[in-house]
């Protein structure tokens, strides 16, 4: 194409009135659909389509990327705030943001959530319009043993987030994935641990699992002491200052590809890219500002970042392919389907405006994102500072519609205060939550890629072991686990230790 | 005296009462619908569901509030539909996977238990492989499974879905097995396939027929018995295989249906505006885009197709040896 066409596509949500306001309104409304655990945006993007059945394409898709964009980001907010994430992209934002909110530094972390976000956004949004059709070949090369590994990469997560006992850590991980799986078997139609109940052969939602095991029980454990005064939240400064952002530039990098990588994976989405930035960060920075777990900025820009700069990923496959990145472009491509289009891999030559329209709205969401995400956060910050006495109800309420949005359905507000209930339990014997909704995530992507795998090789456990060392790819995901695993013995630091001594003596 | 005219005043009483209430249904709606989908948001359900309800709505005069409950393969719609009262304010839009519960022990309940308002549209299976696999007809394909029986890696959706149901009539008619591997939809599966790691697949022809123009899978046969206008070049299953015939036509299907006990006014009012709906021309034309085939039954014409449907594919379940149930215990009779 040529590059005047390109850039006239490109600028044409911001020279048109009508297509700008679009994009501002979605990200606007993004914000707080985003915010708001329980409401997602897949549902919001759902609903525009009827709604916006009798528009043209342009200003329909401006809307929805303006949705999209802010409701990644905003489900980082509640995450902060009242430790109940958003969405469940927003689960690893928590582990470090909701501690910095307790130290009175909520408009901080919303600040450089807000900065993480956008720089993670606008690398996506590069990666979309400069590397497209290579990124979509590469998503094609993973293979059900590939995502097995990449399950298999997240869960060893478990052990920073175990707290103070690993056995503990692995308890809840496992509970996690005994969670996943209740319900229906994707593969047999059998059901699981249902107790013959149609109710729960669709299973237990996680987004029930999640509000009620950080959400409630957190509210649970403050009732202890209720009659706290809530800290004094500092918002003197929001703007992250630039030595801090510099300091972390090459992690906000680092993190937006594995955003970019993940999000262009069919079989993967935010809440993974998210957990296993987060994963990245805790290996990779030796000395934290804070101890991760305890306020650290770099836990809370890590997975901010991923997850935003897995849109720009998740559009890549859907732009060129017609297959979908992630729940949301699988709205999207149904949104395409009753606009007229037809997603594909010719959908980029029967409608060339596409593309470049589409990066042009992504980037000027993320614009519209810097500007509502660091207005108004004074207001937000200050919300932590209620009373306990109306704040926990508060959370409650919250947590309930929010659980009851998901389907509609007055079950899945049971399971949810159920949790919280069993959360609040855990806790006070030492369990940590975190891991259990790590393998309520990952159970089911480790499960069914290692079925699938198995399958493949006529369930010939030699035949799938080897498959992970002969496949190029499955052999830099089997290596890095393995690093990742020795790195942690005792052994790793001995053999560092003798090599170091060698050299010494060498000189 | 006093117990007659009791009695008389209790029937002017039953009158004055049933007159009302037909009055009230005459009247239907008078107030906003509630649309449940079985299937969650982005489906092909889903899909159909949103571009045809706001076709329907002025003709009803009312709002028809869509929700999605997904969940056990729609099982929790239809129980959840059949809990409300049967005044045809609830629908229940749906697909064909109802008709496999009773076989599958997923619920007591299918289609015999609701009334097909509307059988939008259906559709159309297309057997396509990667474009590196060695076959170029559907008869390389057949001998290549004969030769090594088992060993060819077929792309699939779990017991019941499209790519199932074709693998199993290719098992009843010339005993051909594969090494099925499930995905978690079509989407996932079409992509295993464009990587290489399933050889082939049935996929629906929405998604099918673009990866076909943009030559990125090879397309085999289509699974169907006539034609599909635009797509003559691709060969059909049956003139390969003509013995295919007998479970024709095949496919996913979509609709609406609301409980059977509803009362007939308004059966009739709801027929009525759907029928309208669905033949608007910007429905037509999205149906045609999306690569289905238009149906647009009622009542009696849809209750047929629907025991046909059910009588090909609970058989063919039975006879791969995937069913829980043998549906003879049902009285579901042999195609």
């Amino acid at each position: 194409m040529e590059a005047a066409q390109a850039w006239h596509y490109f600028i044409m949500s911001i020279v048109s009135i009508k297509l700008l306001a679009m994009v501002a309104v979605g990200t606007l409304a993004g914000i707080y659909i985003g915010a708001i655990p329980g409401l997602s945006v897949t549902m919001a993007v759902s609903i525009l389509i009827s709604f916006t059945f009798s528009w043209e394409i342009n200003p329909a898709l401006a809307l929805m990327i303006g949705i999209w964009t802010g409701g990644v980001y905003g489900g980082s907010r509640s995450s902060i705030l009242l430790n109940i994430p958003g969405a469940p992209a927003a689960v690893a934002t928590g582990f470090d943001g909701y501690p910095l909110a307790k130290l009175g530094l909520a408009g901080h972390a919303i600040g450089l959530s807000t900065t993480a976000s956008v720089i993670g956004g606008v690398i996506g949004v590069i990666a979309l319009a400069f590397a497209a059709p290579i990124i979509s070949e590469y998503s094609l090369k993973f293979a059900p043993r590939d995502y097995f590994l990449l399950a298999i990469m997240g869960i060893l997560l478990v052990g920073s987030l175990s707290g103070e006992s690993l056995a503990k850590g692995v308890f809840a991980g496992a509970l996690g994935v005994l969670l996943s799986m209740v319900g229906m078997d994707n593969f047999t139609g059998q059901g699981r641990f249902t107790f013959g109940s149609v109710g729960l052969m669709s299973g237990i939602h996680f987004v029930a699992i999640m509000i009620g095991l950080f959400g409630v029980s957190e509210a649970l454990v403050q009732l202890h002491d209720i009659s706290l005064k809530a800290i004094k939240q500092d918002v003197s400064r929001i703007f992250p200052s630039w030595r801090l952002l510099f300091k972390h530039m090459y992690l906000i990098i680092k993190c937006s590809f594995i955003g970019v990588g993940i999000g262009a994976l069919p079989g993967a989405g935010g809440d993974i890219a998210a957990l296993l930035a987060y994963g990245h960060a805790r290996r990779s920075v030796k000395k934290p500002m804070r101890p991760f777990g305890k306020g650290a900025y770099e836990g809370l820009i890590a997975p901010e970042t991923a997850n935003n700069a897995c849109i720009g990923g998740a559009y890549i496959p859907m732009l060129t392919l017609g297959i979908p990145g992630d729940a949301v472009t699988a709205v999207i491509i149904g949104a395409l389907y009753i606009h007229g289009l037809k997603p594909g891999p010719m959908l980029m030559i029967d409608t060339p405006h596409l593309f470049w329209f589409s990066v042009g709205c992504m980037l000027l969401a993320n614009v519209f994102l810097l500007i509502f995400g660091l207005t108004g956060v004074r207001i937000f910050a200050k919300m932590v500072e209620i009373r306990k006495g109306l704040l926990l109800p508060i959370i409650i309420i919250i947590s309930t519609v929010g659980s009851y949005a998901i389907n509609n359905s007055i079950y899945d507000v049971y399971w949810m205060l159920g949790f919280g209930i069993f959360g609040y339990i855990l806790k006070m014997y030492g369990f940590q939550v975190g891991p259990v909704i790590l393998g309520v995530i990952l159970g089911p992507l480790m499960e069914d890629n290692y079925r699938r795998a198995m399958i493949d090789q006529h369930n010939n456990i030699l035949g799938f072991l080897s498959q992970l060392v002969v496949n190029p790819l499955s052999l830099v995901l089997t290596l890095g686990i393995v690093i990742t695993i020795v790195g942690q013995t005792q052994f790793w630091s001995w053999m560092k230790r003798k090599v170091w001594k060698s050299k010494k003596e060498g000189i | 005296m006093r117990k007659m005219k009791k009695m008389l005043l209790m029937i002017v009483g039953l009158f004055i009462v049933s007159l009302f209430s037909f009055v009230q249904a005459q009247d239907f709606p008078t107030k906003d619908l509630s649309g449940i989908i079985m299937w969650g948001a982005g489906g092909a359900t889903d899909n159909v569901v949103r571009a045809l309800t706001p076709m329907v709505e002025p003709h009803l005069g009312k709002q028809i509030v869509l929700q999605n409950k997904p969940g056990a393969t729609g099982a929790v719609s239809t129980q959840w539909v059949v809990n409300q009262p049967s005044d045809g304010y609830t629908l229940l839009y749906g697909a064909e996977n109802p008709q496999l519960y009773r076989v599958l022990d997923i619920s007591p309940l299918d289609y015999k238990d609701f009334y097909p308002v509307n059988i939008t549209a259906r559709g159309v299976g297309l057997i396509a492989c990667n474009v590196n696999a060695p076959w170029k007809t559907l008869k390389d394909l057949f001998d290549d499974a004969k030769k090594n029986p088992g060993n060819i890696k077929m792309g699939s959706t779990g017991p019941g879905g499209l790519p199932y149901v074709v693998g199993a009539m290719m098992k009843a008619t010339h005993g051909l097995t594969f090494n099925a591997i499930p995905f978690p939809g079509e989407g996932p599966g079409m992509t295993a396939m464009l990587g290489g790691h399933v050889q082939w697949m049935t996929v629906g022809l929405t998604a099918g027929r673009e990866h076909v123009r943009a030559g990125r899978i090879r397309p085999l046969a289509l699974v169907a018995d006539e034609p599909v206008p635009g797509l003559e070049d691709i060969p059909l299953i049956i003139s390969a295989y003509p013995e295919y015939k007998k479970y024709l036509p095949w496919g996913p299907f979509y609709g609406v249906w609301v409980k059977r006990d509803t009362p007939e006014p308004a059966k009739k009012k709801l027929v009525d505006a759907f029928q309208k709906g669905v033949k608007d021309p910007k429905f037509q034309a999205f149906i045609k885009d999306f690569g289905a085939v238009p149906m647009n039954l009622y009542g009696d014409g849809a209750d047929k197709f629907l025991k046909h449907w059910q009588s090909v594919s609970c058989w063919l379940l039975e006879d791969a040896g995937a069913t829980k149930v043998s549906p003879d215990k049902f009285g579901i009779p042999k195609p």
